[in-house]
């Protein structure tokens, strides 16, 4: 039985005090945004360290932050490790940014060789102290084109049979030609920052994963006309500027 | 005698260049290949030596004050430009002051300086003094991790030989006392200004200073030798050692109050017995505001305030300092500011509505705020054209518009409403 009516949709924000050093805390936003003008109730959960993963969430939500906050969830993660599994082997699909990505990967290696290792959630691993791209990024995807803004010294390599997010075509993204890793309905990308607000159809397929689920239909309406017509012209104006955007500084 | 020829041809280059509406970096370029010698030459001539002011924000605001506060002893200072703290516009600025025989007649140098360039420009420079005001989120498509830009000022404020300022408050920077004294070297005296606890307490926003990762906070308080109490529209209220004062702030706003106790801290420890509490809150009192911060503009009848911001920090804090939400607001923003990632990160809750959104960066802006569901009138990426709906509203009750923007838009808004000189003064 599908129900188009109000329901309640709670989004799990993993280390919101660690990881969202380049504006991820956007991605949480826009989630809220469109779920709320399409008529739902939404409830955050942020996770902090030293608290407990809960059992259920509709969605999960991790960002970006330097190695040292990587180090600082570290152990946090690797303890609520198994269910964070839990929540990714029901189908609860993760959108996940930049380091945050990486934890729920296969393993950072750093740039001096040592190995923080990852939870296993997205198929891949990262390499850090690859150079640095940094600027505008634009993917082609099964989403649509995505646009945002990229920085980033890791190399994220897939393992085989893994799907990326898309295929870069102005920008670094993986270091490959590729950008990003999705794993069912869950997406990890470089794309820095709060990519969500910018690409709402990738918002849409997220939060469209998280209500099948349920059986909730989600559909976006006349409400949600002024964010996609924002979008819209943000994202002509980033396609438009993206090679010049640092002949500026 | 010897730098006479690279005075008179750095001058010459840069009646050119100014002639042209140019920058004021070639001249201090060309100079600088030259004579290498050339500034060393010239700051080795102040009795006081040199400061560097560093920090994520308030670098153009807190030289100001504390070049005030230093004249208002009486003391002769030179001092960079606001916002030119790159090495070419350091020298530029040095080479429109010297004399043809290299001479400059001051007793301090006191300079802004990008942290970036810091360390690299203390060997040239050789500060005796370093000011650091805070480390906060900015422009990571620079500097990509904001501990980057703490040990950028943590290793120039090694180098100092006589006194090291630091935020009290700062997470990364309140560790300075810890490092120096950790090395064997000449360890120079290290002093720290701050917020009272209960300011920072019912701040919106706190401090908005980065989180530290890496170290744990420090366990024992320090002390601060300068230390806000209170701050309201018209001042602020300062402890300085023993004594209280109350002075008036070129700017409003807590962050604003912070720096004046940075420059009050500095002031007392560069000039020892001399420093007068009175002196400084006279020199207040006289200071015009900085560029862009808190300025009153004529715009036709009406006048322009102008809130100009760089980054997260610089935005919220600006807006926590409104006394109300502005009645007519542009928001001015283009590619000047790259990465505009951290506009998720601002409270807006002080802004009930803009007005006209302009510059490349105005869809971004105006998505940011339909997520709070803010109202925006129009959006029209020509900042003339934006100026013109501006001009077109009717006057304000309150006698002034609100115009928020980054400093290119800024700079572009100054020259097109008939404030275009580049060249800033005190
Ligand atoms: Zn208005």
């Amino acid at each position: 039985m599908s129900s188009s009516s109000a329901q309640s949709v709670s989004i799990l924000e993993l280390y919101p005090d660690h990881l969202e050093a380049s504006g991820e805390r956007g991605n949480v936003t826009a989630l809220r945004a469109r779920l709320e003008r399409a008529g739902h109730r939404v409830d955050v959960v942020q996770h902090t360290i030293g608290r407990r993963v809960p059992k259920d969430a509709d969605i999960v939500v991790i960002g970006n932050g330097p190695i040292s906050a990587v180090r600082a969830v570290h152990a946090d993660l690797i303890e609520n490790a198994d269910a964070l599994r839990s929540l990714a082997d029901d189908g609860v699909p993760f959108f996940a940014v930049g380091a945050g990505a990486e934890l729920l990967g296969g393993g950072i290696t750093l740039a001096d060789g040592t190995v923080l290792d990852g939870v296993g959630i997205f198929p891949f691993s990262a390499r850090r102290g690859v150079p640095r791209q940094v600027g505008y990024i634009v993917v082609e995807s099964a989403h649509g084109t995505v646009v945002g803004f990229e920085d980033n010294a890791s190399e994220w390599n897939l393992e085989a049979g893994a799907v990326p997010l898309g295929v870069v075509t102005s920008g670094g993204g993986n270091g490959n030609g590729r950008e990003g890793v999705i794993s069912g309905s869950s997406v990890a990308t470089q794309t820095k920052g709060p990519v969500l607000p910018l690409n709402p159809s990738l918002s849409d397929a997220i939060i469209r994963a998280a209500l099948e689920r349920r059986d909730v239909a989600y559909a976006p309406s006349t409400a949600h006309a002024e964010l996609d017509r924002l979008a819209a012209k943000s994202r002509e104006v980033i396609v438009a500027n993206v090679k010049s955007v640092f002949t500026t500084i | 005698m010897r730098y006479i020829a690279p005075v008179l041809v750095g001058r010459a280059v840069r009646a050119v260049t100014r002639a042209r509406g140019g920058g004021s970096a070639l001249p201090g370029y060309i100079v600088n290949k030259m004579a290498p010698g050339f500034i060393k030459n010239v700051v080795a001539q102040f009795e006081y030596g040199v400061v560097f002011v560093l920090g994520s924000n308030g670098k153009s605001t807190t030289t100001h004050m504390l070049t005030e506060v230093l004249r208002g002893h009486g003391l002769t200072v030179f001092t960079n430009p606001s916002g030119a703290n790159l090495p070419q516009g350091i020298s530029s600025a040095l080479l429109s002051e010297v004399s043809v025989t290299a001479k400059l007649k001051a007793d301090i140098g006191i300079l802004e300086v990008d942290e970036a360039f810091a360390l690299e420009l203390s060997k040239t420079l050789l500060p005796s003094t370093i000011l650091m005001l805070n480390v906060q989120v900015d422009q990571l498509y620079r500097f990509f991790e904001t501990e980057v830009v703490a040990d950028m000022m943590l290793d120039t404020a090694a180098v100092a030989t006589k006194h090291v300022i630091s935020n009290r408050d700062d997470a990364y920077l309140s560790k300075i006392g810890e490092i120096l004294t950790k090395k064997a070297a000449v360890v120079p005296d290290v002093t720290y200004f701050g917020a009272s606890a209960k300011l920072v307490a019912d701040s919106a926003h706190g401090l908005f200073n980065a989180a530290n990762h890496r170290e744990e906070a420090s366990t024992a308080p320090l002390d601060a030798l300068a230390e806000l109490e209170s701050w309201d529209s018209t001042g602020a209220r300062i402890r300085v050692g023993g004594e209280l004062a109350d002075i008036a702030l070129p700017a409003k706003g807590l962050h604003y109050g912070i720096d004046a106790a940075a420059a009050l801290a500095t002031a007392a420890q560069l000039l020892g017995t001399e420093f007068d509490l009175a002196k400084a809150s006279a020199a207040f009192s006289s200071m015009t505001p900085a560029y862009g911060r808190g300025e009153l503009l004529d715009f036709g009848d009406e006048k322009v305030e102008f809130v100009m911001f760089k980054n997260a920090a610089s935005l919220q804090l600006n807006l926590d300092a409104l006394p109300a939400a502005p009645e007519q607001v542009m928001v001015a923003i283009d590619e000047g500011t790259p990465d505009v990632s951290w506009l998720y990160d601002i409270d807006f809750v002080q802004l009930d509505h803009v007005d006209v959104l302009t510059g490349a960066k105005a869809w971004q802006f105006a998505l940011r705020l339909e997520h709070e569901g803010i109202p925006v009138g129009t959006i029209e990426p020509d900042l003339k054209k934006a100026i013109e709906l501006m001009r077109a509203l009717p006057a304000p009750a309150t006698g002034h518009k609100t115009w928020v923007v980054n400093y290119e838009q800024m700079m572009l808004a100054r020259k097109i409403i008939g404030y275009g000189d580049m060249e800033v003064s005190f």
